[in-house]
């Protein structure tokens, strides 16, 4: 046939080879391949996150196929960034990633259980009486009581059912409320950004019982109170993508890679646009592969390492040469131009307090507040003057509270930074130094205890005619720097190399970070700083915010930043992540949160002062307040024991109490009223009589302990507990691994001011439930356990520090087996209280006394002095000089039907914070008509609360931040306090309203708000103090502006007025413990430190088998090769770590990573996980916490001054930990303890 | 031929469920069912007997107490299959995706508030099935029940006897006992330490399901289960 006819001219051949052979086609079946295609089918894909104890906020897929959940992956569809900055996806980690398997997984609680024992007795009550005589005949019989608190943590769970468990509680709730009062109800739940709703639906139940809420951010000493006192906010951060703007990041004891995993990717990117990084860091941290430069002090010294770079600073930049930009920025910004009073004693002269208007002839023309408006001098005049913005202007006048250059009364002011020049007159003053005090694990050095410097100081004249010394915060600070400036005298250097404190040099010897490295590091800072208008930055994490005295490395870090002009510049700042609360929406959280649409105010407290009483801690206490105070403190009695001082400043209405009264606040009102006066009036008057008691006095009275507690989103026994063995002997009464008696057995009692009990009462806790989806070392210490949903089986909100997004959790299914969401749970709890509470309660009168509140004309207490009531040295005032009493009626029949509806206050009162207020009628009426409202019933015609999407809509129509106009009400609001227009900030915006449905189809960008300090804009990224340098808000102190110098008569007993460096505390813990027990090996002592990990988020995924098979599969401890081989110990041998505090069991990693002289253990893992007995205590090995025990600082207790008062997780005692020594020994004999249960052996672990 | 569906699976299954005043009053029941059908042997019987004069006899909170400690706190002795199979592995998700099916093409949609890998729940439904084919599909999870029957049984329980009954119940390859043996040595941390340990990363060919124990232990319960499959012609 022809070529023509054989050739196709329509077709061609499908089976041809081509590319010359290699490649041929072939006709199989492929049928084969949809395995791999339906293993990526599903039904549906939801969006979720992660919800409680992770900040990251991430945007996660949650795929569903049959009502499963098969598995997550990340979501990539955030909101595009402007150009030219990263976007911030992908986020997530390996954590998050394996989240899904909790679902399903064995460690899931999927009933409500409760203790067998008690349920028995519950069971047998029950038959016979009515739910609280029921409640009643247990617990106030001794022996039943003791047969099931005494068996806490040994096992003996069974299941019951929602109706059963939630009558059992309401009763012991009702029961309690009647017998000792609300506020023995206590309630601790933590990070409510991270799961708004869940925490709300608490919180909420508490509050309109009368409840206690516990806080968790000082608890955790995640609060830097540095923050506070510096600048009257609680913690105010950069967002991550800010780090991209920075020209200099110094990353300082935070782990960034590790425990902000999903916002490295700035970290990493900002370095490709040539922005240097220094790390600091004592191990070889994941962050320090970042590093151009990695300073490694000794763990502890990160404030004299900033000391000494601040020295630096301030020679090079603000007196050898000035630059401009820095030395504006201190006199409009800062209260370095302001005078402090020089105090004399014994001819010598300390700095004391700031001087006030009032003190001046005429008050400088000020009538009101003038002894809260501090004073400087004015550059032309000379004379002195009272800059706008202190608090005083805050308070009771409009328009005057700004950062303007002006006086009171208008007129143009420059402020004097400094009082040198002609003229000037000359001083020695004294400033303490602690150095020398350094245990035998730091260095000491022989500096004299008070240094004493010259500075320019200028005599004035006050209106009683008093001849007083005055000096600027300026020139105090240069001095404690110990710069030369030429005055003469002595512990001033010029030179780098002079061993005086706070040179390169004395740094050197303190940390160990040689002084050309610390020189290099501060000049690098500096001068990008000056380059770029301030776009320096500071990461700082937990590494220093966990030691005792925290304050002073925050302090000595945030000074660097103002010394160079870069807080509240984009770029620049101070970016401290640890354990971030940024609850974006707060204004419309915090009514629903403590129904202050019902009652105002609720009841919270602070938890490290409640612990420390009531797990007994201050029994054991070995620090005094000796070995801290200042050489230079003012007249008086400081030794006082820390029990006491916390005791004090519950009285003085400094901090918070709970309980409060011996006496049943449900009763006083009645007595009030019997005794013809007002209940503030009678509660006065029968405080200084006695007739009422503080519960502070004797926390260890039964009339005095907290009864029923709740546990919710916290894994608060395995996790965050610190003084683990504590909690377990006294609040418990369970078995535990204390190992030291008590300061009465040593015959060492301290406390004048509360009542010591030869024996400590064991078992303070009449009920302990948790909520959780796992079964925590929380869950099996409870009485109750309530099977709670998942991150991925309920509906709520999610905000954090690190993006500026708001985000929804979602229900991608129900709940598995018996589980409900914390807020059906404890809307279901508030029905059945309902129903229970008539037995024995009914409209109550409640009176409630309340701390001093920040943000609050109260917080100008007492401006001058320390006066207490109680020493008769002043009458006992509400709000003044004791706490501020209230009454709040309960009406507790009605609590559920209160508890689903948006309360009528909301519309009388309207809503506020941060000490601005609006109304919010409008928004009312539009909840009612979007969640419908109730027909009947005692909240008839209100708006409905019933389901948790409810709940996220009243939080998001309520706050500015989700609301537009009500964004641009609050500005409107804070526009008339400063005088100045900032509604231009929201007018944009003012029609948006950001909805539930809104986040969980994209998340969205935040509003900007009054509340916080940064803005949102298309042109900056969101840094905290932008609004206040450049819409000239006030810091919200005591000058208004970055308070450096804390004047407070207990601040300066303790030297602290300015930054200082104070060694790490003994905490005496390894004192004649080692060789206590011997089991034949070697025992050292090392420092115990306790990082974030990389396995886990605290305590979850700790016992997630994808976590820990990426490790050794349970708990370890790492420690140096020289330290290992001086013990005799080898990478992964069992050993001991214990002290006078308990004992814990780990494997133990031997590292190059890690510095000798201390130990790490990764933060928070679950003992419930292969954990062996301990040899020491003879129970299961402990957590982390097993060994520590918590220390209150004065300093943090002090109230009712300015940005020193109290606030709600803003200020307060903080549960320190890292001070702490253990010693380390290879264990003898490992012993799981696995014998079948008896009597006598505990049974915790879970295979 | 196929056999009628036998309620021995459903007893059984009770037995296996948390313990309840209802089960306390039916023992007698349970055991006579049991004995009627025949289908469990009469030594196991005996046995089971054991565990049906404890729940008759015993204290129901220390029943409860003992169920939770043994079935709910134990991982290694969850009633979940996929617990032994698949873990915290994501393979878990689809693997009870695909049950539930099963379930459904049969004709039965879950109900209660379970997983459908929960052994009583899958015992029911084997009870409703020719016995054949329950038969057989016991036999799928009989490394399982094994390794259970085991663990109870160290542990001297009487639910041991369940598991035993259902191993006899099972309709396996004859090959299929591959776990036992590295559950023998339980207590010897030794032992277990080599079960865990990784090997060491290589890259040459081969090797991968070598690497991680969980995958290899997976794989080959797989392999185990899996019909031989015929080359095409």
């Amino acid at each position: 046939m022809s070529q023509f006819l054989d050739r196709l001219t329509f077709f061609r051949k499908t089976v041809e080879p081509f590319s010359d052979g290699h490649g041929i086609v072939t006709s199989e079946d492929r049928s084969w391949e949809d395995g791999y295609r339906k293993r990526w089918q599903h039904d549906k894909i939801v969006r979720s996150t992660h919800g409680v104890n992770c900040t990251g906020s991430c945007s996660w897929k949650i795929y569903v196929k049959g009502g499963i959940v098969t598995w997550e992956t990340q979501q990539t569809d955030y909101p595009r960034t402007r150009p030219d900055l990263p976007n911030h996806e992908p986020r997530g980690c390996a954590r998050g990633a394996s989240y899904s398997w909790y679902l399903y997984s064995g460690a899931r609680v999927k009933y409500p259980m409760v203790r067998g024992r008690l349920l028995k007795l519950w069971r047998e009550a029950r038959a016979k009486l009515s739910p609280v005589a029921a409640w009643a005949s247990i617990v106030e019989d001794a022996d039943k009581r003791h047969a099931y608190t005494s068996i806490r943590g040994h096992g003996g769970l069974v299941r019951s059912t929602w109706d059963e468990v939630n009558e059992i509680i309401a009763s012991a709730n009702a029961y309690t409320a009647k017998k000792h009062g609300p506020d023995r109800i206590i309630g601790f739940s933590p990070i409510p950004a991270m799961s708004m709703v869940s925490y709300a639906a608490g919180s909420r139940y508490l509050s309109l019982l009368g409840g206690t809420c516990m806080s968790f951010y000082d608890w955790y000493c995640d609060l830097p109170p540095a923050s506070p006192q510096t600048w009257g906010e609680q913690t105010d951060v950069p967002e991550s993508a800010d780090w991209y703007n920075a020209g200099f990041l110094l990353v300082w004891g935070s782990n960034v890679p590790q425990t902000r995993t999903p916002d490295a990717h700035f970290y990493t990117e900002v370095r490709y646009k040539g922005t240097k990084s220094a790390v600091v860091s004592p191990d070889y941290a994941e962050a320090t592969k970042f590093a151009d430069i990695w300073l490694n002090p000794k763990q502890g010294t990160d404030a004299a390492l900033a000391l000494a770079m601040g020295h630096v600073i301030l020679r090079e930049y603000h007196l050898d040469r000035q630059v401009g930009y820095f030395g504006d920025y201190a006199r409009r910004y800062t209260d370095m131009p302001f005078l402090v009073r020089l105090a004399e004693k014994g001819g010598r002269l300390v700095p004391e307090r700031l001087l006030r208007a009032s003190e001046l002839a005429g008050g400088l023309g000020e009538a009101n507040n003038p002894e809260w408006k501090t004073v400087a001098i004015d550059e032309a005049s000379g004379e002195p003057v009272a800059p706008r913005g202190a608090i005083g202007y805050r308070w009771g006048e409009e328009a005057k509270w700004n950062l303007e250059e002006k006086d009171g009364e208008g007129r143009d002011i420059r402020l004097k930074l400094s009082l040198a020049g002609e003229g000037a007159e000359f001083a020695p003053v004294d400033f303490p130094y602690f150095g020398g005090r350094a245990s035998e694990h730091f260095t000491a050095t022989e500096h004299d205890e008070i240094l004493t410097r010259n500075l320019p100081v200028r005599t004035i004249e006050t209106a009683t005619g008093e001849r007083v010394k005055v000096a600027t915060v300026y020139d105090l600070t240069m001095a404690n720097y110990g710069l030369d400036r030429g005055f003469g005298g002595g512990n001033v250097a010029v030179n780098y190399d002079d061993d005086v404190p706070f040179t390169p040099a004395w740094a050197e010897r303190v940390t160990g970070v040689k002084r050309d490295a610390i020189v290099t590091v501060a000049r690098e800072f500096a001068t990008n700083a000056e380059k770029t208008d301030g776009r320096s930055m500071v990461i700082l994490g937990a590494g220093l915010n966990h030691w005792y005295h925290m304050d002073m490395s925050y302090r000595g870090i945030i000074n660097l930043l103002v010394f160079c002009g870069c807080i509240g510049q984009s770029g620049g700042g101070w970016s401290h992540y640890v354990g971030q609360e940024k609850l974006r929406p707060q204004t419309g959280w915090l009514p629903l949160a403590f129904a202050l649409d019902w009652a105002r105010p609720p009841r919270q407290q602070n938890s490290t002062s409640f612990f420390y009483a009531h797990t007994d801690q201050w029994r054991y206490e070995t620090l005094t307040a000796a070995e801290i105070v200042s050489p230079t403190a003012p007249d008086g009695e400081w030794n006082d024991s820390f029990i006491d001082y916390n005791v004090r400043a519950e009285r003085m209405g400094w901090l918070p109490s709970a309980p409060q009264l011996k006496q049943n606040p449900l009763t006083i009102a009645a007595n009030a009223k019997a005794a013809g006066l007002e209940p503030k009036d009678y509660v006065a008057k029968a405080l200084k009589s006695g007739d009422l008691e503080l519960s502070c006095h004797d926390p260890d009275d039964p009339a005095n302990w907290p009864r029923n507690m709740f546990v919710w989103r916290s894994n608060l026994l395995g996790s965050s507990g610190k003084g683990h063995e504590y909690f377990l002997r006294h609040l418990l009464g369970t078995k535990h691994g204390v190992q030291r008696e008590d300061l009465g057995a040593e015959g060492a009692v301290r406390s004048k001011e509360v009542v010591w009990h030869d024996k400590a009462p064991e078992g303070k806790l009449d009920l302990l439930v948790t909520l959780d989806f796992r079964m925590s070392t929380t869950c099996v210490y409870s009485d109750i356990v309530l099977p709670t949903a998942t991150w991925y089986e309920k509906n709520d909100l999610n905000t954090s520090d690190m993006h500026p997004f708001i985000h929804p959790l979602s229900a991608a299914v129900d709940p598995a087996w018996e589980a409900r969401s914390d807020w059906d749970i404890y809307k279901g709890l508030a029905k059945t209280f309902s129903e229970v509470a008539p037995e024995v309660l009914g409209v109550e009168e409640d009176v409630v006394l309340t701390p001093i509140q920040h943000d609050s004309p109260g917080e100008m207490a007492q401006a001058f002095d320390v006066a207490d009531w109680k020493r008769g040295e002043v009458e006992p005032i509400p709000g003044k000089t004791m706490p501020t009493v209230s009454v709040v009626s309960r009406d507790y029949p009605n609590l559920y039907a209160r508890f689903t509806a948006l309360g009528p206050l909301m519309e009388k009162v309207g809503n506020g914070g941060k000490g601005i207020a609006w109304k919010t009628g409008h928004e009312v009426e539009g909840l009612g008509r979007l969640n419908g409202v109730h027909a009947t019933g005692a909240a008839k015609g209100l708006p409905k609360i019933e389901t948790d999407i409810d709940a996220a809509e009243v939080i998001l129509s309520l706050a500015p931040e989700t609301n537009g106009e009500v964004a641009v009400k609050a500005w409107e609001a804070l526009s008339k306090v400063t005088g100045r227009d900032h509604t231009h900030l929201a007018l944009p915006k003012e029609d948006e309203k950001i909805r539930y449905r809104d986040i969980q189809a994209q998340p969205r960008k935040i509003i900007s708000s009054p509340t916080w300090s940064g803005i949102e804009s298309e042109k900056v990224c969101y840094n905290a103090g932008y609004t206040n340098v450049h819409e000239l808000i006030p810091w919200r102190t005591l000058t208004g502006r970055q308070q450096l110098y804390q004047d407070h008569l207990w601040m300066r007993a303790f030297g602290e007025g300015l930054v200082t460096w104070k060694p790490p505390v003994d905490l005496k813990a390894v004192r004649g413990i080692s060789g206590m027990k011997p089991n034949g090996n070697k025992e050292i002592a090392l420092n115990f430190i306790t990082p974030h990990q990389k396995w886990g988020i605290h305590s979850t995924y700790s016992d997630n088998l994808l976590m820990l098979t990426l490790n050794r599969g349970g708990p370890v401890v790492w420690i140096s090769e020289d330290d290992a081989k001086s013990a005799g110990i080898v990478d992964n041998d069992w050993v001991e770590v214990f002290n006078a505090n308990g004992a814990l069991t780990a494997r133990a990693v031997v590292s190059q990573r890690v510095k000798s002289g201390m130990m790490m253990m990764y933060h928070a893992q679950e003992k419930i996980v292969n954990t062996p007995g301990s040899e020491i205590t003879g129970n299961r090995g402990g957590i982390h916490n097993s060994v520590t025990r918590i220390v209150l600082k004065p300093t943090h207790m002090i109230g009712g001054y300015a940005q020193l008062a109290y606030g709600f997780n803003y200020y307060g005692t903080v549960g320190a930990n890292r001070d702490e020594f253990i010693v380390v020994r290879k264990m003898a004999k490992v012993d799981w303890l696995e014998d079948p249960l008896t009597a006598e052996a505990p049974m915790e672990a879970a295979e | 031929m196929t056999a009628a569906p036998a309620l021995t699976f459903k007893a059984l299954s009770a037995l296996l469920a948390y313990p309840s005043e209802e089960l306390q009053a039916a023992t007698v029941e349970i055991a006579s069912l049991i004995a009627s059908e025949g289908l469990v042997a009469p030594d196991c019987r005996h046995q089971l007997q054991r565990l049906l004069n404890e729940i008759e006899e015993g204290d129901l909170f220390a029943l409860q107490e003992a169920y939770v400690d043994l079935f709910d706190k134990t991982r290694r002795l969850s009633l979940h299959l996929f617990e032994h199979i698949h873990g915290e592995s994501r393979d878990r998700g689809q693997a009870m995706v695909d049950l539930a099916a099963h379930y459904e093409r049969a004709g039965l949609i879950l109900t209660a508030n379970e997983l459908p890998d929960y052994l009583p729940l899958f015992l029911e439904f084997l009870s409703t099935r020719p016995l054949d084919e329950a038969r057989a599909l016991l036999g799928e999870t009989a490394g399982i029940l094994m390794l259970l029957d085991e663990r109870l049984a160290k542990r001297g329980s009487p639910y041991a006897a369940v598991m035993s009954a259902l191993v006899a119940l099972a309709d396996r390859p004859a090959e299929a006992e591959p776990e036992a043996e590295t559950e023998g040595a339980a207590d010897d941390l030794a032992a277990l330490d080599a079960a865990w340990e990784e090997s060491a990363v290589t890259f040459g060919p081969g090797d991968a399901l070598d690497g991680c124990s969980v995958d290899r232990l997976r794989t080959r319960m797989r392999a185990a289960r899996r019909a031989v499959a015929q080359p095409a012609a």
